[in-house]
């Protein structure tokens, strides 16, 4: 019984790569239903015969042979293989393997990088000579001073949660910042504030935070480092912990800022049912439905990112954030049009392309 | 009018306590349901099953005890679809804690297979048809390194094996050689898989999750980037009863016991909450 | 000096850490590579001396001043204690030098505390039963915020109806429609908020980040500005 060889095969250097890879492709073979599949043979320059390099399954047409040495020239041979009956294709053009230094499929995400870098620079610069910036009001982020002076009214401590992520988590960043803004706040009015941490990273940072925005407003003196400290890094157990601060220091207010996972509903309702007042920021987009129910106050999203330059109201931060919405105009834009020229192309009473 | 005040203001330790006992009830006297598998769950036991010979099912366990009456289920109902199709399998874990779960369920699984099996041919045996590469940190360098060489990310397995004499990693080199990558996870483990390592190598991703966080997969499924979803103990049963109706493979469905138990849960909840807009209603009316 | 020293290494670092996204060559890639699994988990590791110190300190000064509950310091400080020394010598399944197994005379009975054992008996009923909470906060937030005081608040509580009557195979047998009704809910008005968040989401971490390489953005140094 005779079977069809695959045809056409041609080599190329894998792109985008870093080198030591070629990829093969074919025309499948006249019979491929029938096969078991397809033997890919190499022979490297310099060598007398081909090796069989590896064996895919029927309906496929490329493979990748990523074994190769780069600046060695290969050409390949694809067989089709039935039990032991196999037919061999014409052997491909010489390839050879080598890295290349820029991922070209990827020029897009440089172009509008290199855009978002432009605008967020050309707000900055508006923003140091001067120009006023608007900032819509956040709810959550305007109710801190309210949330700080109730606290210092009943005598009762605060409580922050910067989160359960690492330092390197753009959320776990935005929640230091307003510690620090928070931090002021209770070193002016003399406040206890209870910081416990889940990561021990985080927690130097955060306990660095703090003691600097009570140097910054003169109250070095005020600053107690035992009210910044590491708890555990096991999740439900600092959830377990952060559960029993609330119910034996009784805070008056507690922020959750950062970001959370599953225990987000454990540590609000748990302060919820004590009568704290409860603001929450996060950008975990799953735990927000159960920070809206059982919170006051909750940033959603880039709220959080923008509670730096809304609290600080820093001429710096309000450009870069003025520059961060500029491109998200952008992409809205690019969104509307693409979604409009899909439409038109799927309308067939217009027929217009 | 202070009957719906007090409509409005239910004790929560009442609440509690009734909650408590509608979940314990039905595991006392349970009632089998045999649920219908949605197309998410379809779709992933559709594309397991139809994994080539000369490709790997991998499994990454990355979940921790606390959610694993809910994910490992899953976990093991994978491995029962893999064991019967014959597929290989490659597990390992993003998380340490996730180790010992991944034991368990591979050690469970395959011992239901052999005791079962007649010949050397029907057994799953370690290193021919399962390998548990075990645990590396951190989770990128795991996720980018196994499409250039798995070998060189888990250079032993979790036994201690060096991972390159083991007969199965004799064909299992990469991601070349996966069919798909199930990740089961109760946080967002899986997207790392999609943004990492298949933006880089192109390869099919899986997610089982808890119902939580599956509503942050849904946009992944739509795409495509997902090839299916298993969403919740409900997920769970649906892909145990596909195990079990099509491939005949029985065994303990822990995701499927626990369904009465999640349908009594539910009805109560949304009692209350009539209760509550009752109360609401009446005492607003009144206020008008 | 003190701050311009770590705003340079976030600078550079932060700049080696994006170029590999763009340039495959195997140069930048080995030294990306090297750069995660050998540096990254050397810091990681010393991270967790830190917080070990933190745990220590924290609950000796309670105890030296006899705070509020300063006796349950003392669990804490002895079980740590006593779980370093059984997972650094006693071995993962007791095989290690110090022994974790007793093996009572006369029965087969044997006692293990070996790590293995203290994770399985102990940290993963902990941590189950900490999970298991939520079915019950879970109840009383939505006893207490699910009230239809308006048109959105109306949607909200329709759709969580739906969403959890879906989830429960005896009414989805019975009325199939409504699971296919729970799909579009989660596939198109859940998605597209998710995706809209998402989008925001991205963005804002891609400023933040570039405000915290370029040095714009200095509140994790310790202090604001």
């Amino acid at each position: 019984m005779a079977i069809s060889p695959p045809t056409y095969v041609r080599a190329w250097d894998n792109p985008n790569d870093a080198g030591g890879a070629i990829r093969i492709s074919w025309h499948l073979s006249a019979d491929d239903s029938i096969i078991d599949g397809y033997e890919i043979l190499r022979l490297a320059e310099g060598e007398k015969e081909y090796q069989p390099i590896g064996f895919i399954g029927k309906g496929r047409n490329c493979y990748t042979d990523d074994e190769t040495k780069d600046g060695l020239r290969y050409q390949y041979r694809v067989s089709a293989v039935k039990d032991t009956i196999r037919s061999y294709s014409e052997p491909s053009n010489f390839a050879q393997s080598s890295a290349q230094w820029f991922n070209t499929d990827r020029i897009n995400v440089l172009i509008f990088t290199a855009i978002f870098i432009f605008l967020i620079l050309w707000f900055i610069t508006q923003a140091k000579r001067g120009t006023r910036l608007f900032v819509r009001r956040i709810a959550g982020l305007a109710a801190v001073e309210e949330a700080v002076g109730r606290a210092t009214e009943m005598g009762k401590p605060i409580l922050y949660v910067p989160g359960l992520s690492t330092v390197d988590d753009v959320a776990t960043i935005a929640g230091l910042n307003i510690l620090g803004e928070v931090a002021k706040k209770t070193a002016q009015y003399d406040t206890k504030l209870i910081v416990p941490n889940r990561d021990p990273i985080v927690y130097t940072v955060a306990r660095e935070v703090v003691k600097e925005a009570y140097t910054q407003v003169g109250r070095p003196d005020a600053f107690n480092p035992d009210s910044v400290y590491f708890v555990t890094d096991s999740q439900f157990a600092f959830a377990a912990a952060v559960d029993g601060i609330m119910t034996r220091e009784n805070p008056a207010t507690n922020f959750f800022m950062g970001y959370f996972w599953a225990e987000s509903l454990i540590m609000a309702e748990t302060g919820a049912s004590t009568g704290a007042i409860q603001i929450a920021g996060t950008d975990a987009v799953m735990q927000l439905p159960f920070f809206i129910t059982a919170c006051d106050y909750t940033l959603i999203g880039e709220e959080l990112y923008a509670a730096s330059a809304y609290l600080s109201r820093e001429p710096l931060l309000l450009g870069a954030l003025k520059g961060q919405d500029f491109g998200k105009a952008i992409i809205i834009g690019v969104l509307l049009l693409t979604t409009l020229l899909a439409l038109l192309l799927n309308l067939p009473v217009l027929n217009l392309f | 009018m202070k009957f719906f005040e007090k409509l409005m203001k239910i004790d929560r330790r009442i609440i509690y306590l009734i909650l408590a006992l509608v979940v314990i009830v039905p595991f006392l006297r349970p009632f089998m349901i045999h649920p219908k598998a949605m197309p998410p769950v379809e779709n992933l036991y559709n594309y397991i099953d139809s994994i080539p010979p000369d490709k790997a099912l991998v499994i990454s366990v990355d979940y921790t005890p606390d959610t694993e009456p809910e994910l490992q289920p899953m976990t093991i109902a994978l491995l029962r679809h893999a064991f019967a199709r014959r597929i290989k399998v490659g597990v390992l874990t993003l998380g340490v804690l996730g180790l010992g779960l991944a034991e368990n369920a591979l050690t469970q699984v395959a011992n239901e297979f052999n005791q079962r099996a007649t010949t050397r041919e029907d057994s799953i045996i370690y290193g021919r048809d399962y390998v548990f590469w075990g645990w590396q940190t951190p989770a990128l360098t795991v996720i980018l390194g196994m499409g250039e060489r798995i070998s060189r990310v888990f250079s032993v397995d979790y036994y201690g094996n060096k991972t390159e004499t083991l007969p199965m990693m004799q064909k299992i080199k990469n991601y070349n050689n996966v069919g798909i990558v199930v990740s089961v996870s109760a946080s967002a483990t899986p997207l790392w898989y999609i943004t990492y390592g298949q933006t880089s190598f192109g390869i099919k991703v899986g997610i089982a999750s808890t119902a939580v966080q599956a509503a942050d997969m849904y946009p992944y499924l739509n795409s495509g980037q997902a090839t299916g979803l298993l969403s919740g103990m409900k997920g769970g049963a649906e892909y145990e009863e596909l195990v079990q109706t099509r491939l005949g493979i029985t065994g303990r469905r822990r995701a499927t016991e626990a369904m009465a138990a999640q349908t009594s849960a539910h009805f109560t909840i949304i009692a209350f909450i009539i209760i509550g807009n009752i109360g609401f209603f009446a005492l607003r009316r009144r206020k008008k | 000096m003190k701050r311009r020293i770590p705003l340079l290494i976030v600078f550079v670092f932060g700049v080696l850490g994006a170029i590999p996204f763009l340039i495959p060559h195997r140069i930048i890639q080995d030294a990306d590579n090297e750069f995660r699994s050998s540096v990254l988990r050397i810091i990681v590791a010393f991270s967790l001396v830190l917080g070990v110190g933190s745990i220590i300190r924290h609950h000796y000064e309670k105890i030296r001043r006899k705070r509020e509950n300063w006796q349950y310091s003392y669990v804490t400080l002895i079980s740590l204690v006593i779980s370093a020394i059984i997972g650094l010598f006693g071995g993962i399944e007791a095989n290690g030098i110090l022994p974790t197994r007793f093996v009572f005379p006369f029965t087969n009975y044997t006692f293990r505390f070996d790590i293995q054992t203290l994770y399985t008996n102990i940290m993963v009923p902990l941590g189950a039963t900490m999970f298991s909470l939520l079915a019950f906060f879970m109840t009383s937030a939505a006893y207490r915020a699910f009230r239809a005081r308006n048109i959105e608040a109306t949607i909200l509580l329709f759709s969580a109806f739906v969403v959890m009557l879906a989830a429960v195979p005896l009414v989805s047998s019975i009325f199939p429609k409504l699971s296919f009704f729970s799909e579009w809910i989660l596939t198109v008005p859940n998605t597209a908020a998710k995706r809209g968040l998402g989008f925001g989401i991205a963005l804002g971490s891609m400023a933040t980040s570039l405000k915290i390489i370029l040095g714009i953005e200095r509140g994790w140094l310790g202090g604001t500005g």
